[in-house]
């Protein structure tokens, strides 16, 4: 699955997109465990829902949604546009 | 329509196009953001904005929708700029097109403030010796 990166974010992974490949990684949470292991600067930040959104094919969400390898996720923070 | 894009954009030029089309628009109304040289008392230098612009073009355009069904809305445009601006620069242009006022004022409020709340734009904000993000 492809994961992109935005504004600070993408500071702390050092990258602003990447291809990940694991059996273990199936939903929402499972994707936000592998990354506190490969990000450990992101832990306190995939924790706290006030500072991350989590996107899945250009829609936001918030559940725990099952995740396949053609999904394109995205991490960012709160948006400020406008 | 959405544009995401670098590029300045004039104002009249932006509503004309599409006013042009529709001999029954009778209001439009438009809002326009501009950097500010101050937030919260820092004196700010320029910004920065970044995009996810797939995803922006997606949730513009489900808005636009919404309001066009919401308020009958003849057309909608919305500008939204991305990378560095320099103070006074435009950020962003939204234009709702309607046979009456109440309509278009009311329709080009509420897309503000849904973009303001979930367009993915992050906006990078330069002092004269930092930096921070918003």
């Amino acid at each position: 699955m492809k994961i992109k990166y935005f504004a600070w974010i993408k500071n702390i992974t050092n990258t602003d997109t990447e291809e990940i490949s694991s059996n273990n990684i199936i939903d929402i949470e499972s994707l936000k465990v592998y990354l506190c292991k490969k990000y450990p600067k992101l832990e306190d930040h995939l924790l706290n829902d006030q500072l991350i959104r989590i996107s899945v094919n250009l829609e936001y969400v918030q559940d725990n949604i099952k995740l396949t390898n053609n999904d394109e996720i995205a991490i960012f923070p709160p948006v400020s546009g406008g | 329509m959405i544009k995401i894009q670098k590029e300045d954009f004039n104002l009249e030029n932006e509503v004309n196009s599409i006013k042009y089309k529709y001999s029954h628009i009778g209001a439009v109304s438009t809002f326009i953001g501009y950097v500010r040289n101050v937030n919260t008392s820092k004196k700010v230098t320029s910004i920065n904005l970044e995009v996810y612009e797939e995803m922006a073009i997606k949730s513009l355009s489900s808005i636009c929708e919404q309001a066009k069904k919401k308020w009958n809305l003849i057309d909608s445009l919305i500008i939204h700029r991305y990378g560095d601006l320099a103070i006074n620069e435009k950020i962003v242009l939204v234009a709702t097109f309607a046979m009456h006022r109440k309509n278009s004022m009311e329709a080009c409020n509420y897309i503000m403030d849904y973009l303001k709340k979930d367009a993915p734009f992050w906006k990078k904000e330069f002092y004269e010796t930092n930096f921070s993000w918003l």
